[in-house]
């Protein structure tokens, strides 16, 4: 009896060290929080960003909703609609496609930057799971709010992942094998892509997705206002900035000028206009599927070596990942910054190389293709 | 005769007195050349007094001296509607920073102990001076609309006429009274500019925008660690003010920017005749569409065999699609002995549909992740990402009376026969039977 109170004893102190809710005071969050100011100070303003990014989304995605019809028949349509008959329409998508893209970047590189900072050492677990989290909602986002607009390279790439699902049983054994097609089912609503599929994802793009991030970057932004900014540096830093009014008026300042950006770069450039126009016609369940079938650009990190490597090497190494992201804060435990920066340049540079260069490395692996 | 003082008389007077006082000053009196700061005495009050008066009113006199000394590139500017509204926006906003900072000024010189102790009537006529013109300016600039544009015109010859020594009062004496009397004041102030504090505009301070802030304190050294913490203070706030001024200017801008294009996207869309039509037919014809598959899908809920196309239609090289029975796509082609090749065209690596179009070697192509396969054996070619077959489907032929002619498995075995000559007369079918 006496060592189950304690075991509980543990857990309501592992708890109020990660959560030191009595800190909650105006005096702390306000008067107190301060800035580490050394060369490696840029990373704090990721975060940040990324929520503005997210911002953008929610605004730019809820005037969408007004136009936006989830229906096989309509779906492409009303898109085309928004685009080309509703008054500033065009810019509206644009920049929902736009600050998609800016804020999966600005995640990754918080992410990466945070774990090079070692911002997840004890006591703040609980806002690297709740980052992960994030992570994993937003590649989500993106990939449910692919498949809205119902043009072919939509419809076929959504195919083609949920088909990759599926190719997972073959190397599960026993009863787990059919496991995967059934999950697949479950996410599809019918034998091939069709409206039960888009009504699912309608469903998850607009309303569970945004619940649950809201739940997450709830927690998150709550871990870093108890225990304000990390280090980030192993030396203490000489200089330090206070966050209210010095720090989140310079944030502010960025976000200015990243919207303006991003508001001229919506104005002139559809993200579409990076691919052949027949991908974007209405999707043709009748036709052959049309060459280029793409993920976006942020799933080329599985994309290409899913294309080069055996699947089953992929699927395990992306389960490891998946599920290591969370246990960072404990596999790092004792690992220094210096060696936490190499494995974070060694991320960084992977990623960079596959996005940027994946179709070149394909091609050599393959040959041009015949 | 009061006119040709007021505009004539009075502005020589005060460019005479501007230019004599103000050189005598320098020469014999230059450290008096100050703006007697009284900021160690009291700076609470005018720190937010000073800066926007000093924002203010060099924006305004930017503005007057742009206009006056420009009026070719200024009338052509204004002439654009959107900056003469900035510019009188900015103007107008400008004169409420001067009047706002000008009454606290005023108001600190009355309340305060220590600065009454250091307070000239001059400093007072000053202030008051500069909030009548102010005022006037104003009253002027709201009566008499859009005087970034009418202004320059208008009263640009008469200061012309001063400095070129013919003066000519007859541009003003049919003003407003609020132009008039902004502009006697304007020489009233000149007049005083070198008597008083105001030289310390003389020494235009550029270089302040490079150096580091200066703050005026006692000096002791007892409170020299409160005046660092003050000092850093200070710099906070300063910051703040610059970041809260441009924050204000940018959520302007931004507003008349961006929540112009938010909120058109709501208004009701104007479409032409054309357009409306356009759009309305898409829309059927997409309706159509998916009723089309829809139909397809209960046709094959309820129909034994189901019509995919006349044999004669059928090529050799380019394959027809159709639905099979589990609304998946496929593909029929002929062969050599004119029969049919009903095959899969859902690839068999990720589901992709395949294409229709045969290669030299009688192949087709998944364009997915390049896997050909050969439709006779339905096997995918060595390399390719597909490991398993493409499936042939199982087919009949009949005539135009129904009645079957002849039909094959999904393995190949074959069961009737059909003479060459009704072939191109025969329907193909596919069969649930089969599936």
């Amino acid at each position: 009896m006496g060592k189950q109170k304690n075991k509980f004893l543990q857990m309501v102190d592992f708890l109020t060290e990660r959560m030191p809710l009595h800190n909650l005071s105006f005096d702390h969050i306000v008067n107190e929080k301060e800035v580490p100011v050394h060369r490696m100070s840029w990373a704090y303003y990721m975060g940040g960003l990324t929520l503005l990014f997210f911002i953008i989304q929610l605004v730019t995605g809820v005037f969408l909703l007004f136009y936006y019809q989830p229906t096989v028949s309509d779906a492409h349509a009303s898109v085309e609609y928004i685009t080309f008959f509703v008054k500033s329409g065009f810019l509206i998508r644009n920049l929902h496609t736009w600050s998609s893209s800016c804020m999966i970047l600005c995640l990754m590189v918080h992410m990466i930057t945070s774990f090079a900072m070692k911002a997840f050492a004890r006591p703040r677990e609980i806002t690297w799971i709740s980052g992960s989290l994030l992570l994993i909602i937003t590649f989500a986002f993106g990939f449910t709010g692919y498949l809205l607009p119902w043009h072919q390279i939509a419809v076929n790439a959504t195919k083609v992942v949920l088909q990759s699902i599926e190719e997972a049983g073959h190397y599960l054994p026993g009863a787990l094998a059919a496991l995967p097609s059934y999950i697949k089912e479950i996410i599809q609503g019918e034998v091939s892509v069709g409206q039960a599929t888009l009504s699912r994802f309608y469903a998850l793009h607009v309303v569970i997705l945004p619940l649950f991030f809201m739940g997450a970057i709830g927690l998150h932004l709550l871990g870093v206002q108890l225990h304000g900014m990390s280090p980030g540096v192993d030396t203490p830093p000489r200089e330090k900035e206070r966050f209210f009014p010095v720090f989140i008026l310079k944030d502010f300042w960025l976000w200015g000028i990243v919207f303006l950006v991003v508001f001229v770069l919506s104005l002139c450039l559809p993200f579409e206009s990076f691919y052949s126009y027949p991908l974007f016609e209405a999707y043709n369940a009748l036709g052959s599927t049309p060459e280029g079938i793409k993920p976006e650009w942020y799933f080329y990190f599985v994309y290409y070596p899913l294309e080069i490597l055996p699947f089953w090497v992929i699927m395990l190494g992306m389960t490891i990942a998946q599920a290591g992201i969370f246990f960072v804060p404990w596999i790092f435990k004792n690992t220094s910054r210096k060696v936490l920066s190499i494995i974070a340049w060694i991320i960084a540079a992977y990623l960079i190389i596959i996005t940027l260069f994946g179709q070149l490395i394909y091609e050599v692996f393959k040959g041009s293709g015949k | 005769m009061f006119d040709l003082f007021l505009f004539i008389g009075l502005p020589y007077v005060a460019i005479a007195s501007l230019v004599v006082v103000s050189f005598i000053r320098y020469k014999f009196r230059a450290f008096s050349y100050s703006s007697l700061s009284t900021q160690f005495l009291e700076d609470r009050w005018l720190a937010w007094a000073s800066l926007p008066w000093h924002l203010g009113i060099i924006l305004i006199l930017l503005g007057h001296l742009l206009a006056f000394g420009l009026p070719g590139v200024w009338s052509i500017l204004v002439s654009i509607p959107t900056f003469l509204l900035v510019v009188e926006a900015l103007g107008i906003f400008s004169a409420l920073l001067c009047l706002v900072s000008l009454v606290i000024l005023l108001i600190r010189r009355f309340v305060d102990a220590k600065l009454q102790a250091v307070t000239s009537y001059l400093d007072v006529v000053v202030l008051l001076i500069l909030l009548f013109q102010v005022l006037t300016g104003l009253a002027a600039a709201i009566h008499h609309r859009w005087g970034a544009a009418w202004a320059p015109g208008a009263l640009g010859p008469y200061i012309r006429s001063i400095f070129l020594l013919q003066p000519d009062a007859s541009f003003v004496k049919d003003m407003p009274p609020f132009v008039k009397l902004h502009i006697a004041s304007a020489w009233v102030l000149i007049m005083f500019f070198p008597f008083t504090r105001l030289v310390h505009a003389l020494s235009v301070p550029l270089h302040y925008f490079v150096r580091s802030p200066q703050k005026v304190v006692w000096n002791s050294s007892r409170s020299q660690v409160r005046f660092e913490q003050k000092i850093q203070f200070d710099n906070e706030k300063r910051l703040f003010l610059k970041a809260a001024f441009g924050a204000g200017a940018s959520v302007a801008l931004l507003s008349l920017g961006v929540l112009d294009k938010f909120f058109r996207y709501f208004l009701k869309q104007d479409l032409t005749n054309a357009e409306e039509s356009h759009i309305l037919s898409q829309k059927l014809q997409r309706l159509k569409q998916s009723a089309d598959e829809r139909e397809l899908e209960l046709e094959r809920m309820n129909k034994d065999s189901i019509f995919v196309a006349k044999l004669s239609e059928l090529s050799r090289t380019r394959g027809k699609y159709f639905i099979d029975y589990q609304m998946r796509p496929a593909l029929a082609f002929s062969d050599e002995q004119g029969l049919p090749i009903l095959i899969s065209a859902k690839c068999t690596h990720l589901g992709c549909t395949v294409g229709q179009e045969l290669d030299a070697q009688g192949r087709i192509l998944c364009p997915c992740h390049i896997s050909y396969f050969d439709i006779k054996t339905g096997q995918p070619s060595p390399g390719s990402p597909a490991k398993l077959p493409l499936p042939h489907l199982g087919w009949a032929l009949k005539d135009e009376q129904g009645n079957l002619l002849m039909a094959q498995d999904p393995e190949g075995r074959r069961e009737g026969s059909i003479d060459p000559s009704q072939a191109g007369k025969s329907l193909l079918f596919i069969g649930k039977r089969f599936s």
